[in-house]
C-alpha cells in the first residue's frame, strides 16, 4: 500500500518527463500539486486527475495517480461525473485558458453553479500555446504576436476569477507559477475544501509570451483574509490588476449532488411506479 | 533535545530542503534541454546536478542522527519565493546558451552562499554558525570554479541561441 510510508512530492511524479518548454510555468504547477499531495500524504489510489487539450493538459501523465487525459474542453464534464459516481475519490480537474475559458466556458460557467466537491485547475498563460501561439480568451486586447492577430485580437479578455464568481463558484484563488510553495498550499487548501475550489494560475509561456517574465515584478500577494461576501468579491474582480495571489474568496454552501435525507424504505420504488399507472 | 539542537535540527532540515530543491530541479532542467536538442545546456545541468547531489549527501550525513522538524513545503521560511539555490523557471528558454546557462548556475551558488552566510552570522548557536559558516564557504567555491569556467568561455553567447525555426505559427 502506498499509504503505511510518509511521501515525498517526487514520490508523487510517476517517471514521464515533461514534454513542456524549458521555463514553462506549468513545471512548477506540477510540482505544486506533488508538493500538497505529499504535504496531505494523499494516497495515490484514491486520487484522479482529469484534464482536456493542451499543453498543460499533459500534466495528468506526470502525476503518478489515476488520470484522465478528456476531449478538448471537457475535462470538467468528465471530473464532475467521476466524482458524483465516486465520492471517495479525490479529483482535481487541470487545463488551460483555452480549454477551460473558451472551448469548455459552457462546462465551468455550470460547474461553478453546480459546486460538485472537486478541485479545478486553470493554468492561465494567455495563448494557445500547442498549436503555435494563438490569442485565447484571456489574451490581452492588443496582443499582435500571433499573425493570426496582428493587430490583437480587439476583445476584451475574461477575467476567470469574475466569471467564476458571477457562475456560483464557492472558492476562488489565484496563484503565480513564480510561487511553486504558495502555489502548493493553495492547492492543498483547494483539495480539503468541501465544494468546488477554483485555482487560477498565472503560468508563463516563455515561448509564446516571453514579456510574462515580467509577472514576477507585478504579482503581489493578498495580504487580507479571503472575502467571504460575493458582493464584496464582485467589486474586487472587476477592479483589481489581476495581479494579486493568494485565496481570494471562500464561502461554505451546499454541495451537489444533495446528501439523500432518508434511507429508501423497502418497497418504496414499487410504490412510486404504481403512483403513476393509469 | 536541547534548544541548540533544536536549531541545528532546524537548520538541517532547511539545509536538506534547499540541496534538494536545486537537485531536482537542475535534474528535470537536464532532461527537459536534454528534450529540445540543448545538449551543451543539459550535459551543465547534469553536472550541477550531480554537484549538489554530492553536497546533499553530505548534509543528509551530517544529520542522519538527528530527527529533523518535518516542514511542509511552504512553512520554509526562505528570503524569496522558492529555495535560495534553485534555478528560477523565467530565466530559462529552450535556446538559451551554455553562457547564460553557467551565469544561472553562478546566480544559484552565489545566492545559497549568502543564505548559508547570513545563517551563519546570525545563529546564537555555536555549531549551527560553524557548519553553516562550511555550507558557506562550499557554496563560495562553486561559484569560483564557475567563474573559472565562464572565462574560459568564449566571449560570444550572452544571447540565445539562433535557429531557423522560430516559434511563431506558420504563415
Amino acid at each position: 500500500m502506498t499509504d503505511v510510508i510518509k511521501l515525498k512530492a517526487k514520490d508523487y511524479k510517476s517517471g514521464i518527463k515533461p514534454i513542456w518548454c524549458p521555463g514553462c510555468g506549468h513545471f512548477s504547477v506540477f510540482n505544486a500539486i506533488t508538493k500538497a499531495m505529499a504535504a496531505l500524504a494523499i494516497s495515490k489510489d484514491d486520487t484522479v486527475m482529469v484534464s482536456g487539450i493542451g499543453c498543460s493538459s499533459r500534466l495528468p501523465a506526470y502525476v503518478d495517480s489515476y488520470g484522465f487525459h478528456g476531449v478538448h474542453g471537457r475535462g470538467l464534464a468528465i471530473a464532475q461525473g467521476l466524482k458524483v459516481a465516486r465520492p471517495d475519490l479525490t479529483v482535481l480537474a487541470m487545463g488551460g485558458d483555452g480549454d477551460g475559458f473558451s472551448i469548455g466556458g459552457n462546462h465551468f460557467i455550470h460547474a461553478c453553479r453546480r459546486n460538485v466537491n472537486i478541485t479545478y485547475i486553470a493554468m492561465d498563460n494567455e495563448v494557445y500555446g500547442m498549436t503555435k501561439g494563438q490569442a485565447s480568451p484571456t489574451t490581452a486586447m492588443d496582443w499582435d504576436h500571433s499573425k493570426l492577430t496582428p493587430h490583437g485580437p480587439g476583445v476584451r479578455p475574461f477575467k476567470p476569477a469574475a466569471l467564476a464568481l458571477a457562475s456560483g463558484a464557492p472558492w476562488i484563488a489565484r496563484a503565480y507559477s513564480g510561487n511553486p510553495n504558495q502555489m502548493a498550499k493553495l492547492i492543498a487548501e483547494a483539495i480539503e475544501f468541501e465544494g468546488f475550489s477554483f485555482l487560477h494560475v498565472m503560468s508563463q509561456c516563455i515561448t509564446f509570451c516571453p514579456e510574462q517574465t515580467d509577472w514576477k515584478a507585478i504579482v503581489h500577494e493578498r495580504e487580507e483574509p479571503a472575502l467571504v461576501d460575493a458582493d464584496e468579491a464582485a467589486k474586487l474582480f472587476l477592479h483589481e490588476d489581476g495581479f494579486q495571489i493568494g485565496l481570494l474568496y471562500s464561502e461554505q454552501r451546499a454541495t451537489w449532488p444533495p446528501t439523500a435525507v432518508g434511507a429508501v424504505t423497502e418497497g418504496a420504488v414499487a410504490q412510486l411506479s404504481a403512483s403513476f399507472r393509469v | 533535545m536541547t534548544m541548540a539542537n533544536k536549531k541545528l535540527a532546524e537548520f538541517f532540515a532547511y539545509s536538506v530542503e534547499l540541496e534538494s530543491e536545486a537537485m531536482e530541479r537542475y535534474e528535470e532542467l537536464a532532461d527537459v534541454m536534454a528534450l529540445h536538442h540543448n545538449d551543451q545546456v543539459a550535459q551543465f545541468f547534469v553536472r550541477m546536478a550531480q554537484e549538489v547531489t554530492h553536497h546533499l549527501a553530505k548534509v543528509s550525513d551530517l544529520a542522519k542522527d538527528m530527527e529533523l522538524p518535518e516542514l511542509k513545503a511552504w512553512e520554509f521560511n526562505w528570503p524569496e519565493a522558492e529555495s535560495p539555490e534553485t534555478a528560477s523557471y523565467e530565466a530559462l528558454h529552450y535556446r538559451m546558451s551554455l553562457r547564460q546557462a553557467m551565469i544561472l548556475a553562478l546566480e544559484n551558488e552565489r545566492a545559497a552562499e549568502s543564505y548559508y552566510r547570513q545563517v551563519a552570522n546570525s545563529s546564537d548557536d555555536a555549531q549551527t554558525v560553524r557548519i553553516a559558516g562550511q555550507f558557506a564557504d562550499e557554496e563560495l567555491s562553486h561559484a569560483a570554479e564557475l567563474e573559472c569556467m565562464l572565462q574560459e568561455l568564449p566571449q560570444n553567447g550572452a544571447n540565445l541561441r539562433e535557429e531557423d525555426d522560430e516559434p511563431h505559427m506558420p504563415e
